[in-house]
C-alpha cells in the first residue's frame, strides 16, 4: 500500500517497531525506510555502530538498539527525513518523539503545535519539549514533542495550527494570547475574575472590552458552560485607567 | 577560433565533474554553460542528496554545486569557463559553434564530452496553455532561485522523485499543495520522499490523471479522473480541484541534439528517457572522441550523473595520453560507485536500460 499511498500500512510499521522491552528502558531511534534505495548517510552517520553495516548501499538500514544512544545524528542525516527518536521513558504517561523538520516558522520549546500522524492526520495536542536548531543553516532542524505514551509510533509530524492559535493575541492592552487563556482553564481557572487576576487579562486600557467576550468563549468551549450563566467579572471603577495626578486635589474643572 | 584539449558541453553536476576530473589528470578543459551561472539544476535543489559520501550524501544540491565550484577552484589554470555560451551546433570536422555573451564564437576542441542534461516532459490536457501551468523545473526555478512564489494552490502531476520533491519544497514556501496525482498505479518516487509529503497531508493520488485545466486569463482550476488498470478514463470519477498552479512533471527526456548532428548512433530506450547514444564502458559514443555524462546519457539521479562525469573526464583525459599512472585506478573506482547506486531496486531499470545500449569494446 505505501507505494500507493505514501502511508506505510501496519505490518510496515509493526516491522520498524523496536520491541517493547527496549522502549521502556530506553530512547532510540526508529527508521522509517521502507524500500530498498542507494543511501547509505545514517550508517555513516552513526559513531556508535548501532545501524548494521550496509553490504550494499541499497541495504536497508537495521538498527542494533542496544547501542543506540539516540543522539540524532542519523535523524539529522537522513536526506528521505525518514528517522525518528521515540523516548517512552520520558515520564510516566508521556513519550517524546523527535522529528526532522525543514519548515519555517520553526516552533520554540515550551510551544504548543498539532502532533500529526503519518497520513497527515491530527492525533493529539503535543508541547514542544526540545528544538534542535542546525548549526548551520542548511541542515535539518528536529521539533521534539511531549505526546501521550500511546502515540509514540503515531506521531510522525505536526503543523502549526496549535501554534498560530497559541499565539493569536486575545488581551491586546496586556499582550495575552489565546494559548496562555487556554492553558490557564486546562489548569482549572474557569472563570473570567480568576483569569484576571492570574494573567491580567482584562486589566489594560480597554478594561476587557476586547478580551472579555473571547475568553468568555473559551470557557464555553472548554467547559460547556453556557454564556448566559457565565460567572461575570467584578466591574471596578475607574472604567479606565488614569493618572494618580488626576485625582491629587479632589474636583475641580482645570 | 579557439582551440582546447576537451570542451564540456554543460555546467552542471555532470558536466563540472568532467571539467574537475580531466583537469585533475592534467588536461585543458573548456566549459560551455548555455546559463549565467554554473551549476545547471544543483542550484534549485534545496533538499538533501542520497548515495554515498563519495556523492555528497545527506548534502543540500545548491552546496554541492559550490563545493564543485570549489574545487574547480584548484585547477583554475586548466579550466576555462564560459558562461551565457549557447552551443549552436556540433560539426562533422569536430567544431562546435557558440553563441558567447551575444557573439559568434567557434571551438575547435580535441575531445568533446556533452553533459547536456535532459528536458522536462509535458502533457497534453484542454486549456494547457493557460498561465500557471509550469513544468516542475520552472516551478524550482522561480521558488529557489528568484524567491517567487508560483501561487497558493497546486496541483502537483506526477509522483515521481522530482514531483515529489517540489511538492515538499512548495511547502516549505507556504504554498499550499492540494494534491499529487500519478497515472501509473504506484508512486514512481522514493517511498521516504513521499512518506514526507504525506504525513504533512498532502493526499497523493495514483491511477489519476489531469482531464483539463480550468480558467479564462489564468489557470482558476483543474478536473482530475481515475484510470483504469489498462490506464483509460472511468468516467463518473472526475474531481474537480480549486487550484491557481498545475505543475507537470512527467519525466525527463534526454537533450541529445549535439549528439544526433554529430553522427552518434543513436537507440530509444524508455527506461532511459528516451533516445540515447549507443556508447562504451567508458562513456565514448560511437563517434570517436565524443564522450557523454549525465542525463544525456540516460535520466538518473544527479549522483549517478557526477559519478559518470568523473568517469568521462579521466576518459576523455587518458585519450590525449594524460594520467597514464592513475588512470586505471580512478576508472576502477567510478566503475564500482555507479554499479553500487544502480545495483538496487531501484536502479533496476537503469541497468535494463544501459544494458541495450552500453558495447563492451571500444569502438574502432
Amino acid at each position: 500500500m505505501i507505494e500507493k499511498t505514501g502511508v506505510p500500512t501496519k505490518e510496515d510499521i509493526e516491522e520498524i517497531t523496536p520491541p517493547k522491552e527496549i522502549r521502556e528502558k530506553q530512547a532510540v531511534a526508529v527508521i522509517e525506510c521502507y524500500k530498498e534505495i542507494p543511501c547509505n548517510p545514517c550508517y555513516t552517520a552513526c559513531k556508535f555502530g548501532a545501524i548494521k553495516e550496509f553490504e550494499d548501499i541499497n541495504d536497508r538500514p537495521e538498527i542494533i538498539y542496544e547501542k543506540c544512544v539516540a543522539c540524532g545524528q542519523c535523524v539529522i542525516k537522513c536526506p528521505g527525513l525518514a528517522i525518528f527518536i521515540i523516548d517512552e521513558t520520558y515520564s510516566e504517561t508521556e513519550a517524546t518523539v523527535q522529528i526532522p523538520y525543514e519548515y519555517l516558522p520553526l516552533p520554540k520549546e515550551g510551544d504548543y503545535v498539532t502532533a500529526l500522524d503519518r497520513a497527515g492526520r491530527p492525533v493529539c495536542r503535543a508541547k514542544v519539549v526540545k528544538v534542535r536548531k542546525g548549526k548551520h543553516p542548511n541542515m535539518t532542524s528536529t521539533v521534539t514533542m511531549a505526546v501521550p505514551k500511546e502515540h509514540s509510533m503515531t506521531v510522525r509530524s505536526l503543523n502549526l495550527e496549535d501554534y498560530f492559535a497559541d499565539n493569536t493575541i486575545i488581551c491586546r492592552c496586556e499582550g495575552i494570547t489565546l494559548g496562555e487563556i487556554r492553558q490557564l482553564i486546562s489548569e482549572g481557572y474557569t472563570t473570567i475574575d480568576e483569569i484576571k487576576r492570574i494573567s491580567r487579562a482584562g486589566m489594560g486600557p480597554c478594561q476587557g472590552r476586547t478580551c472579555r467576550h473571547l475568553i468568555m468563549q473559551e470557557i464555553r468551549n472548554a467547559t460547556g458552560q453556557n454564556m448566559e450563566d457565565m460567572l461575570m467579572p467584578t466591574f471596578r471603577q475607574p472604567t479606565k485607567p488614569v493618572k494618580l495626578g488626576l485625582f491629587v486635589g479632589g474636583e475641580g474643572d482645570d | 577560433m579557439i582551440t582546447t584539449e576537451i570542451a564540456i558541453i554543460g555546467g552542471g553536476p555532470a558536466g563540472l565533474s568532467a571539467a574537475i576530473s580531466a583537469a585533475s589528470l592534467g588536461a585543458k578543459v573548456a566549459i560551455l554553460e548555455r546559463d549565467g551561472r554554473l551549476g545547471g539544476q544543483l542550484i534549485k535543489q534545496t533538499h538533501k542528496f542520497f548515495g554515498s559520501e563519495k556523492q555528497y550524501a545527506s548534502t543540500r544540491g545548491f552546496d554541492i554545486a559550490k563545493i564543485l565550484e570549489e574545487e574547480m577552484e584548484k585547477y583554475k589554470d586548466k579550466i576555462d569557463i564560459y558562461t551565457n555560451a549557447t552551443v549552436l551546433g556540433l560539426y562533422e570536422d569536430g567544431v562546435l559553434t557558440i553563441e558567447h555573451n551575444k557573439k559568434y564564437m567557434k571551438m575547435k576542441p580535441e575531445k568533446i564530452i556533452v553533459a547536456t542534461g535532459a528536458s522536462e516532459k509535458f502533457l497534453s490536457f484542454p486549456n494547457n496553455d493557460l498561465p500557471g501551468i509550469y513544468g516542475a523545473g520552472a516551478v524550482q526555478t522561480l521558488m529557489n532561485e528568484y524567491g517567487v512564489k508560483p501561487g497558493n494552490n497546486v496541483l502537483m502531476v506526477g509522483a515521481g522523485n522530482i514531483g515529489l520533491i517540489v511538492s515538499y519544497q512548495l511547502m516549505q514556501a507556504g504554498v499550499r499543495v492540494k494534491a499529487i496525482i500519478d497515472a501509473a498505479p504506484q508512486i514512481g518516487g522514493y517511498l521516504v520522499h513521499a512518506s514526507k509529503v504525506r504525513r504533512a497531508g498532502v493526499p497523493i493520488l495514483v491511477s489519476h490523471t489531469i482531464k483539463r485545466a480550468h480558467g479564462k486569463e489564468s489557470v482558476e482550476g483543474a478536473t482530475i479522473w481515475q484510470l483504469d488498470e489498462r490506464w483509460q478514463p472511468i468516467e463518473g470519477t472526475e474531481k474537480y480541484l480549486d487550484v491557481d498552479v498545475i505543475c507537470i512533471s512527467v519525466g525527463l527526456s534526454p537533450l541529445t541534439e549535439f549528439l544526433w548532428q554529430a553522427g552518434c548512433e543513436m537507440k530509444y530506450i524508455p527506461e532511459l528517457g528516451g533516445h540515447v547514444a549507443i556508447r562504451d564502458e567508458n562513456l565514448e559514443t560511437s563517434v570517436n572522441g565524443i564522450f557523454i555524462a549525465g542525463d544525456v546519457a540516460g535520466v538518473e539521479e544527479a549522483s549517478s550523473a557526477m559519478v559518470e562525469g568523473r568517469l568521462a573526464g579521466i576518459c576523455a583525459a587518458n585519450s590525449l595520453g594524460y594520467g597514464d599512472d592513475r588512470f586505471e585506478e580512478l576508472r576502477r573506482d567510478y566503475t564500482e560507485q555507479l554499479k553500487s547506486l544502480r545495483s538496487g531496486p531501484v536502479g533496476a531499470k537503469i541497468v535494463s536500460g544501459l544494458s541495450k545500449v552500453t558495447v563492451k569494446k571500444q569502438f574502432a
